[in-house]
């Protein structure tokens, strides 16, 4: 080794060189506008799009929009879906889900159950905050699932029409599929997103 | 295939070519172009075509191009021939079929998120397959649904109009309870005459459908197809041993579905003689009973005049108790066992194994006593073989069917399907004897109503018949003329005259029947609850072997003597040897040899051949207090016998009573100790069908609650009474089955033995047949002017189907007894007026209801209900060679109350 590099070294040593380097980033972050949120002080402006927890819709007049088709239960990559259907006694020609279950444990969120489902009776919301000491809430039940919906129904909404799945509610029972008692018109024209 | 099979089945038709694709192929004359073209292994789409039934041609889909044609042909019912070019393929065919599908669902409700089919639809898969995305227009039907049968409901919204489900049930069940109607402008399927369904229920519409027009109410809306398990199984119902799919969910059996189905739409029309694969009504709709609220869960024991729940280990603990105490205080012969033939074989086979080597004794029996034991024995004593002798296909392609006490459609609905089609397609002529009017005597070319309880006298007559027109096959009675000659003596004395009154069938019926029989190439007998269950059915089985002997019809392929058995696996239990007289593979239990090689087998020392005990005796014995500890498995002798048997007292009598069944049932009630056993779809194992053919039973769900099934039960008790069983499965019992008996499994194949008289005409049948046609006083002169019958109906299978909650809605408990409408006009009656029911035995109150299966002097009540306990006004004669009781019929006074 040379003397110089030997005489820059103690320097170095002496000055406590490599803390001073190792500060420069704080010092120059000091002068900066912080990044962080102060969570959960603050909250994040969430996009409409935005994939958070399930939860079940209904139409205005309070009807339950999901009719146990189970095909949420069929797209779900994960099986976290157990869908448990029944006739509508009440109502001709209906099926209900009698029982639904989504564990959000294992939801992927990848949103493939809201695209399956063709009366769009599921939709994501931005709620995300739902962190427990019992993992068994997790399971989300059907009661769980219509209280999600019903505190999220804006969000929801926004999630379908982000995702071009419904335009507005007038129009959501029959943009995609519709049954025999809600079709007002004999002849209903093809699905505008077909057309 | 859609061609109708020659009637003469050995007759070929002749062979054509044609070309299809380019490909030059040789055809039968006058097949459906369509079937032609499948024979190749093309598939084209078709969604009105089946091939059990001929074509109808109504979705438009089977479109092929034929040279020489302006517009594609629909081949399912163009007929192939000679010489025809024909192409399959192509963008215009394509396109021509695509404009099929958007017709059909222009005017389709589109609801498949709420529809059964959806997922099992061939509309679906045709939308999905043509890539119709768009409807130029659209319409909907507005149909509302036809909810008024009690089983299936109607959807005509989605009905595609392929006349699929008129056709099966016209064609192939000839029952014929569907039409199209023109209605609010739609051409819809409703039952005949716009009524409420009220047909046999068998489901082979629904199983055809290829939408989801019709749906059924046990399950509707229940289920989508890909959630369900599906489990091939055999149905627990009768001894058809229809193969059937359980569809669960979990724990819960959803639905169940027969082979035959819209997506097997392709076969061969000559292969339905082994069976169309269809079920009937029990089958389909009653299995409500597997997943029921009221199985057992858990063992019960009796503490202070109470059933309480126990663990199993305290209860096994209990049993094993008191079985060695009984045995060490009373003997072996203290202890006697009875098991249903609603088990598997694997089990039976270890139910006698147990009684025989873990207890050491030899009485034991299974329900086959009740009358399947009767047929088995004398056939056995004049063929040498212990079943039936002929199959399913058989009995399809038979020329002459004498169907002689069966009400066949309502105890065995897929037997009497072959029949039906023997009939139709093969064209035999059909007797039927019997003292009801039927079903199958509606379909019959020679429908005779006998009187009840003469169907002895009936054969009688036939045999007496026969010789007296020379029907005789000279080649057969060439053989043994001795024999012969002491049948000649034997009906000498027999009147044909006499019979006639005392039968009710003229002179000249009794010639014909006896001509047609005997003239037939391929004549067949079906005997069944009529001559089986009621009293000398021995001896009236032998006689029908008589009839078939002299008229050359005993050993020869086709023909024979055959019966049916109303418990799944009857033949079974036979074969499995729970019945005291045999072993397994029907060796005698007296013979020594059998005895030396079974001895070895099991390793265990054998009861002694004296103190061997039938059902009758048995419940004897434990009413004489000789027998101190009954295990009854999954029988209900209390529920079953009438009350003169004295059973309650019987069993009130034992030190012991374990029931092991699935539903606390009356005898339950009384035991000391309930084992919760599993059902059929809880376990694996094989039933013995009626033809001899060996069928699976496969576990569909997990055993519900703490129940076990019957063998594992029997295994732990074994073990634990210090056997070593080292059973782990029924695999491990088969193997030792099949070691014992090589050969019985036989891949699920009906074993063909042709049966030999020779044997037994040529040793003392001369002796025996003397006595045989004395003319008897038919069950007890008629000392009052009704004869009540007791039987089985369509909807219902013994005690069991009762748990089914479905076929209890479809076929409730009415309470009434059934009358011919004429004798309730005569006595001045109407519906549900209250009698006065009197036999000898006692009497009762009950309401009337007209049934018009009934014949003028009878009156009928089902078995399956004991409220009011009708039964017990039964009494019973046990038949001296094979101790099978009858208590079916019996003389009885109608009076208003
Ligand atoms: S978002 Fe995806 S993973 Fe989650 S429930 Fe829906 S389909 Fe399943
Ligand atoms: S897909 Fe929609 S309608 Fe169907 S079960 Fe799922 S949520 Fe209900
Ligand atoms: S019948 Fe088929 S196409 Fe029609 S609604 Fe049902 S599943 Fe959909
Ligand atoms: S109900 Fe079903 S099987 Fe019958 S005609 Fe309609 S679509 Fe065909
Ligand atoms: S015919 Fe017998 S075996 Fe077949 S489905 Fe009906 S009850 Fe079951
Ligand atoms: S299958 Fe030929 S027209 Fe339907």
């Amino acid at each position: 080794m040379s003397v110089v590099a030997l005489t820059k070294k103690i320097l170095q040593a002496a000055l406590f060189y490599e803390i001073w380097d190792a500060m420069k980033v704080t010092f120059r972050h000091m002068l900066h506008r912080p990044m962080t949120f102060q969570y959960p002080r603050e909250q994040r402006t969430i996009p409409d799009a935005h994939r958070g927890a399930l939860g079940l819709l209904r139409y205005d007049d309070g009807h339950e929009r999901c009719v146990g088709c189970d095909l949420c239960e069929a797209a779900c990559p994960s099986h976290c879906i157990k869908v448990i259907s029944a006739e509508d006694t009440t109502r001709p020609l209906q099926r209900y889900a009698s029982e639904f279950y989504i564990d959000i444990t294992k939801c992927v969120f990848c949103g493939y159950c809201v695209e399956a489902c063709p009366v769009n009776a599921l939709a994501m919301t931005k709620m995300y905050e739902y962190s427990t000491h019992d993992k068994r809430s997790l399971l989300f039940d059907k009661k769980r699932l219509y209280d999600i919906g019903e505190r999220h129904l804006d969000d929801g909404k926004k999630y379908l029409y982000a995702h071009n799945q419904e335009k507005n509610v007038e129009q959501s029972r029959e943009y995609r599929y519709y049954f025999p008692q809600s079709v007002q018109k004999s002849t209903q024209p093809p699905p505008k997103h077909l057309s | 295939m859609g061609l109708k099979p020659a009637t003469n089945p050995d007759v070929e038709a002749v062979r054509i070519e044609l070309s299809i694709d380019g490909k030059s192929v040789t055809a039968q004359d006058g097949v459906s172009l369509y079937d032609v073209i499948s024979m190749t292994g093309k598939i084209i789409p078709a969604m009105c075509y089946h091939y059990t039934f001929d074509p109808f041609g109504s979705c438009g889909m089977c479109l092929v191009m034929q040279e020489g044609k302006k517009a594609p042909v629909r081949s399912c019912t163009a007929k192939a021939a000679a010489g025809m070019v024909i192409r399959t393929e192509g963008e215009d065919l394509f396109l021509a079929r695509k404009k099929a599908v958007e017709k059909h669902l222009s005017v389709h409700p589109l609801d498949c998120p709420v529809c059964d089919a959806d997922g099992h639809c061939e509309l679906q898969d045709m939308a999905f397959q043509h890539g119709v995305t768009n409807l130029a227009s659209a319409k909907q039907k507005f149909i509302p649904e036809d909810t008024r049968s009690p089983v299936l409901d109607f959807n005509m919204n989605r009905c595609i109009a392929c006349a699929e489900c008129i056709n099966v049930c016209k064609d192939v069940l000839m029952i014929d309870a569907l039409q199209f109607m023109k209605k609010g402008g739609f051409n819809q399927v409703v039952a005949k005459g716009d009524l409420a369904l009220d047909c046999e229920f068998c489901g082979d519409c629904l199983a055809v459908c290829p939408v989801g027009a019709i749906t059924n109410k046990f399950s509707k809306y229940l289920y989508k197809p890909w959630q369900m398990k599906t489990t091939t199984t055999t149905c627990n119902y009768c001894g058809d041993g229809c193969q059937l799919h359980l569809e669960t969910k979990d724990e819960e059996v959803v639905r169940v579905t027969s082979p035959l189905s819209w997506k097997n739409k392709w076969g061969d029309r000559s292969e339905t003689a082994k069976g169309h694969g269809g079920l009937c009504v029990r089958g389909r709709f009653g299995f409500e009973n597997l997943d029921s609220k009221s199985r057992l869960t858990q063992p019960l024991v009796r503490e202070g005049g109470q059933l309480v729940q126990k663990p199993w280990l305290d209860t096994m603990d209990l049993l094993v108790g008191r079985f060695t105490e009984i045995k060490r205080q009373y003997g072996a012969d203290a202890i006697a066992g009875l098991v249903t033939a609603r088990c598997t074989n694997e089990e039976l086979y270890l139910f006698q194994k147990l009684m025989r080597t873990v207890f050491g004794t030899n009485q034991l029996d299974s329900s086959a006593r009740y009358g399947h034991m009767n047929f088995v024995l004398a056939s056995k004593h004049a063929v040498g073989l212990g079943r039936t002798p002929n199959d399913w296909e058989d009995l399809t392609k038979a020329k002459a069917i004498i169907l002689i006490g069966s009400n066949i459609t309502e105890t065995n609905p897929l037997t009497a399907v072959r029949i039906k089609e023997a009939m139709r397609v093969y064209k035999a002529q059909v007797v039927t004897l019997d003292s009801a009017i039927t079903n199958i005597a509606k379909l019959a070319s020679h429908p005779f109503l006998i009187k009840p309880g003469t169907e002895g006298a009936v054969i009688d007559g036939l045999v007496r018949a026969t010789i007296d027109q020379d029907l005789v096959d000279e080649e057969a009675v060439g053989k043994h003329p001795h024999a012969f000659e002491a049948l000649k003596n034997a009906v000498a004395d027999v009147s044909l005259e006499r019979l006639a009154a005392q039968t009710g069938l003229s002179v000249e019926a009794f010639r014909e029947i006896a001509a047609i029989f005997a003239e037939s190439t391929r004549s067949i007998i079906l005997c069944a609850e009529g001559i089986v269950r009621r009293t000398n059915g021995y001896q009236n089985v032998l006689k029908l072997m008589d009839l078939a002997w002299i008229t050359g019809k005993l050993g020869r392929t086709g023909c024979g003597v055959n019966t049916v058995t109303e418990e799944p696996n009857e033949q079974g239990a036979v074969d499995m040897g729970v019945a005291p007289e045999f072993f397994p593979g029907q060796a005698r239990f007296d013979d020594p040899a059998a005895r030396d090689r079974f001895a070895r087998a099991w390793e265990a020392p054998l009861p002694p051949t004296g103190s061997s005990a039938h059902l009758v005796e048995i419940l004897k014995r434990c009413k004489s207090g000789q027998i101190k500890a009954l295990y009854v498995l999954g029988e209900n002798p209390l529920a079953t016998l009438p009350a003169s048997m004295e059973v309650r007292a019987g069993l009130e009598r034992l030190e012991l009573l374990v029931v092991q069944d699935p539903f606390l049932t009356d005898t339950a009630k009384m035991a000391h100790c309930v084992l919760p056993a599993c059902t059929y779809a809880e376990k694996d194992g094989t039933f013995t069908n009626l033809e001899g053919r060996v069928l699976r039973v496969r576990q569909a769900m997990d055993p519900l609650g703490e129940s076990l099934p019957d063998w594992h039960i029997m295994t732990a008790l074994a073990n634990a009474m210090g056997c070593r069983w080292e059973y782990q499965s029924p695999n491990d019992i088969q193997a030792e089955i099949m070691k014992l008996l090589p050969g019985y499994y036989n891949l699920g194949q009906p074993r063909k033995v042709l049966p030999v008289p020779d044997q037994y005409l040529s040793a003392g049948y001369e002796a025996e047949v003397k006595a045989r046609y004395r003319p008897t006083p038919l069950s007890g002169e008629r000392t009052r002017p009704f004869a009540l019958l007791m039987g089985q109906v369509l909807m219902h299978s013994g005690k069991l189907s009762t748990q089914a909650s479905g076929l209890i809605t479809i076929a409730p408990n009415t309470g009434k007894l059934r009358m011919n409408i004429q004798d309730m006009e005569r006595l001045g009656l109407h519906d549900g007026v209250k009698v006065r029911l009197i036999s000898d035995r006692g009497s009762l109150q009950l309401g009337v209801q007209p049934d018009q299966s009934i014949a003028p002097g009878t009156c009928f009540f089902p078995e399956h209900f004991n409220e009011p306990p009708v039964k017990d006004l039964m009494t019973v004669s046990v038949d001296a060679t094979t101790g099978v009781p009858s208590f079916k019929q019996i003389w009885v006074s109608i009076e208003q109350v």
